[in-house]
């Protein structure tokens, strides 16, 4: 009895294990050789419908299968140098200032465009997706272009032309309502130095010099050049007379817009939908020339092809897909409405009807690329903290002081 | 009365105690030995699974290892001898090596390489993609509209079309040669037929894709004309070569060499760098740079204080408070007793990271609830995010109020445990309820909840959540410096990996990481032999 149970058990045990072993087996070759004939993209929740109907239509004109994955879009940069190159992807959306980090890990792979497409890409949005410390290559297909602008409530107030204009009524606006800010500009205790580039740029400041060869130099930082530091006691001025409060954090600026307690608000076509929805009447312009032109950080979306796409077997498909399909007008029309950007490709450009996107895009003229060298993850938080300190009302720091040692302490984290 | 709440709980301890054998019986039987079965087999044939990926991966080693894991396993549930003990070690070990000992070696592995932005591939794949992205297009360099295609003899060609002339070319791995205008068509995707010559598509351009990457039509000078993707061909030069004899590359327009530099990257002697780099070992540089670098040495002293105050401050107040909750809950025949425990418990009801945003705007200087609705009609305006002591203050405060739930349970259920008799009896001899309290029931308390008093530091030692989502470190009063006012050693440690340098520098974090590690764990050590000490006491 004990015995033929033994047996029986480690009969079963045997065949249990063998049949395992190999369905396990066959399913992951199975996975395996499907996933050789697939061009897999990764593309946020906002853009997986548009991204896999442009892209089956190419698919179905090479005769190839494509997959799209959702991922989080802020996730992508840092998930592509961690995941296991079977679930890699083949091409993705990117953000232009990943490029240095991914170029320099060795992520991505360089592209061409024909001449014909180059040129229906504004030279900034190509140069920002471009990157090389020896050879500066082209590493992402532009898709959408995004900036903020300063959006008045016209109800409330004009839009200002001049800046004097606009800190006489912010500051007539704030005294006549007793609010504790003039202008809301999103900040909080971390800082947020893409909100407040606008005035930084206004007052003289900038980050990275280019060198000759024409590429950002990560060790001339503009974060406390002389030109700002002559300007710099502004700072000082509009915190004290309250125009600027960097106790407003992201949602506490969209209120107060939004309830009117506020005419001027900082902010991008991220927030066009609560815009269009919140039935003010408002316009969206760049914030007037300070000393020097107030112009925002430009950001540039793109889709990039990932170094597994050549392992996976399904390079010249993803260079194909990216640089001979994605660049074209109407498929770039398609994307950056997908999730309300305003597309890079020109003539693509053309066709929008939007006035808020329209109206981003202008307050975007002369805009500056956010720097895509990798060295820029030293300078967010110090440059953000930098205005924090001095524009946090009582106790602020002067604003040279404040800027000085935040480029000191960039150059040395740099190092 | 005293007596008969003492005898409440030995029902379900009887209970308990019939349960064990009733289970045992069940799972003694068939139905055991089929769950046993099939238990085993998942397990056998996943080994199997890997066994196949491993071998796919030429990984021996770890193939050794899975076999004689796997092996162990069978023995010891098949045996005929009865080894319970070993029954039970070996899932608990399994899982110790899996979640505890592979992180901590894999984290010291990398402390001593250079693991970080630019230093992430092979040696190999550095080379290879050095050589790639450095190419160039040379002065008037030509692009082409073009396809792969066979020839009438099954050759790999490449059928080009001169975006700039128009002119039509066909070209093989030796050589360029003009077509006869009319050849070929184009439609939307490109080149659409060329007479004499198949185009590949379809399944065939998988195949290809390895064989149409080194496919260089050669040109003059050098170039060679490559394909971008399967329409279009680009005429590009290299710019570096790389010589395997010398390991260096040599750039070709000024014959400057980039060496290897023994800590993965080719560097000129200029100190010019070639991107990207690979991991590497170096030694023990990452533990040197924390003591030689300054902007890196000086803060950590700072730090660690304040996260040893933050730790013990949060604890000591949150079991204090939690106690007194407990002792207080604890009273027999108190009306709305259920409901005040229950209210209690509510700040652990709310994921931890939502309460900590909504403190962060209860909080906020000008805008939040606690100085616009309580503090201002008194005539204060507490700074309490945006100056650093203030911070400090709040942060401890908000962590404290997530924590008083969690002391409150584990001291009202060792105040239960705790036999009313003692506590009676010690009141028939006189003693007053803070004598009571002093020196019978904490020195009770504290033999079942001094493990996790230290486990309560040892976790607030290192929570990063209440930093980071509260302040993230900040305010950064200090003009500068990588640390804020209230960054832990955790929080400093992420932003050295993520916010120096070309961000994410891994290696150096990880350097970090195993100096917290021993700091908590040589702490732990030293509170633990303490409480056994008390142990014997009671």
């Amino acid at each position: 009895m004990k015995i033929t149970t033994w047996r029986a058990a480690a009969l079963a045990l045997l065949t249990a294990v063998l049949v395992a072993g190999v369905a396990l087996s066959t399913a992951s070759a199975t996975v395996r050789k499907a996933r050789a004939q697939t061009l897999v993209i990764w593309a946020d929740n906002d853009r997986k419908a548009a991204v896999t109907q442009l892209a089956q239509q190419w698919g179905a004109a090479r005769g190839v299968a494509v997959s799209v994955v959702v991922q989080d879009f802020g996730q992508i940069r840092d998930k592509l140098g961690t995941v296991a190159a079977a679930d890699a992807p083949d091409v993705t959306l990117a953000a232009h200032d990943w490029t240095g980090q991914l170029a320099a890990n060795g992520l991505v792979e360089p592209l061409f465009l024909k001449p014909a497409v180059a040129a229906q890409f504004p030279k900034y949005t190509r140069d920002a997706f471009s990157y090389g410390t020896a050879v500066k290559r082209l590493y992402g297909v532009p898709v959408a272009i995004e900036n903020i602008g300063l959006v008045v409530n016209t109800k409330l107030a004009k839009v200002p032309t001049t800046w004097a204009q606009l800190e006489r009524e912010a500051l007539a606006f704030k005294k006549a309502h007793h609010t504790a800010f003039g202008i809301a500009v999103q900040q909080g205790t971390n800082g947020d130095a893409y909100h407040m580039y606008p005035f930084f740029s206004g007052l003289g400041g900038f980050v990275f010099g280019v060198n000759k060869a024409g590429n950002l130099d990560p060790s001339d930082i503009g974060v406390a050049n002389a030109k700002f530091l002559k300007n710099a006691g502004l700072i000082d001025k509009w915190n004290k007379e309250g125009l600027i409060n960097s106790k407003l954090d992201a949602s506490t600026a969209l209120n107060a817009f939004l309830k009117q307690q506020t005419p001027f608000w900082l902010t991008g076509p991220w927030n066009s939908d609560t815009l269009k929805k919140s039935g003010l009447s408002y316009r969206i312009v760049q914030l007037p020339k300070i000393v020097y032109p107030s112009v925002p950080f430009l950001g540039v979306q793109g889709l990039v092809v990932t170094k597994y796409a050549s392992a996976h077997g399904v390079e010249s498909l993803a260079q194909d897909f990216v640089t001979n399909f994605m660049a074209s007008p109407t498929a770039q029309a398609a994307l950056a409405a997908a999730n309300g950007r305003f597309p890079a490709n020109t003539v693509a450009g053309k066709s929008v009807k939007d006035a808020t996107l329209a109206q981003f895009g202008k307050a975007g003229v002369g805009g500056v690329p956010m720097p895509n060298i990798p060295q820029m993850s030293s300078v967010w938080t110090d440059l953000g903290q930098a205005w924090v300190r001095s524009t946090k009302g009582a106790g602020a720091m002067p604003a040279k002081r404040s800027f000085t040692g935040a480029a000191r302490s960039i150059a040395a984290k740099i190092g | 009365m005293s007596t008969a709440t003492a005898r409440v709980p030995a029902p379900a301890g009887s209970r308990r105690a019939a349960a064990i054998p009733v289970v045992l019986a069940f799972f003694s039987g068939p139905v055991g030995l089929v769950t046993k079965i099939g238990l085993l087999s998942l397990s056998n044939g996943l080994a199997v699974w890997a066994a196949y990926v491993l071998v796919d991966h030429r990984n021996w080693v770890a193939l050794a290892v899975l076999a004689a894991a796997t092996g162990l396993i069978d023995y010891v549930y098949l045996a005929r001898r009865r080894t319970p003990a070993a029954k039970f070690l070996v899932p608990a070990t399994v899982f110790l090596i899996g979640f505890q000992v592979v992180p901590i070696i894999y984290t010291v592995e990398v402390a001593f390489t250079n693991y970080s932005t630019g230093h992430i591939a092979s040696k190999a794949d550095a080379i290879r993609q050095i050589e790639r992205v450095t190419l160039e297009p040379p002065a008037n360099g030509k692009s082409y509209t073009a396809a792969p295609a066979r020839d009438a003899g099954g050759n790999l060609v490449l059928v080009l079309r001169d975006d700039q002339t128009g002119k039509d070319y066909v070209g093989t791995d030796e050589r360029l040669t003009a077509l006869a205008p009319g050849t070929v068509t184009t439609g939307a995707l490109g080149i659409a037929s060329a007479k004499g010559y198949r185009l590949l598509k379809g399944n065939e351009l998988f195949s290809l894709d390895k064989t149409l990457n080194s496919f260089v039509v050669p040109t003059a000078g050098g170039a060679g004309i490559r394909m971008q993707g399967l329409s279009q061909a680009v005429e590009l030069r290299p710019t570096l070569r790389y010589d395997s004899r010398r390991d260096a590359f040599v750039r070709t327009r000024d014959g400057t060499v980039f060496h290897d530099n023994g800590e993965g990257s080719f560097v000129s002697a200029t100190g010019e760098e070639l991107e990207p780099g690979w991991k590497t070992f170096v030694g023990t540089k990452n533990f040197g740079s924390i003591i030689h670098n300054s902007a890196i040495r000086k803060p950590f002293l700072q730090i660690f204080w304040w996260t040893f105050v933050f730790a013990v401050s949060v604890v000591f107040l949150s079991f204090a408070v939690g106690l007194f909750l407990a002792i207080v809950l604890n009273k027999k025949g108190m009306r709305f007793r259920r409901l005040y425990r229950s209210a209690i418990l509510i700040p652990w009801a709310v994921p931890g990271f939502l309460s900590l945003l909504v403190w962060q705007g209860l909080l906020n200087d000008d805008f939040g609830v606690v100085n616009r609705v309580f503090l201002n009609h008194v005539g204060l305006n507490v700074p309490w995010l945006f100056d650093g002591d203030w911070a400090k203050v709040s942060v401890i405060l908000v962590s404290f109020w997530l924590t008083v739930p969690y002391f409150f349970l584990v001291s009202l259920g060792a105040l239960q445990s705790i036999p009313d008799e003692l506590v009676e009896a010690a009141r028939v001899d006189g003693g007053g309820p803070i004598q009571i309290f002093r020196r019978v029931t904490l020195p009770l308390l504290l033999v079942a909840v001094s493990p996790l008093l230290i486990a309560s530091f040892a976790f607030n030692f290192n929570n990063f959540n209440n930093i980071y989502l509260l302040t993230s470190g900040c305010p950064c009063d200090s003009a500068g410096g990588i640390a804020g006012s209230t960054d832990i050693l955790i929080s400093y440690t992420y932003k050295l990996a993520i916010a120096t340098g070309k961000g994410q520098d891994f290696a150096l974090a990880s350097a970090v990481s195993i100096i917290v590690f021993l700091i908590v764990a040589s702490i732990s050590a030293v509170s633990f032999s303490r409480t056994k000490a008390l142990e014997n006491l009671a």
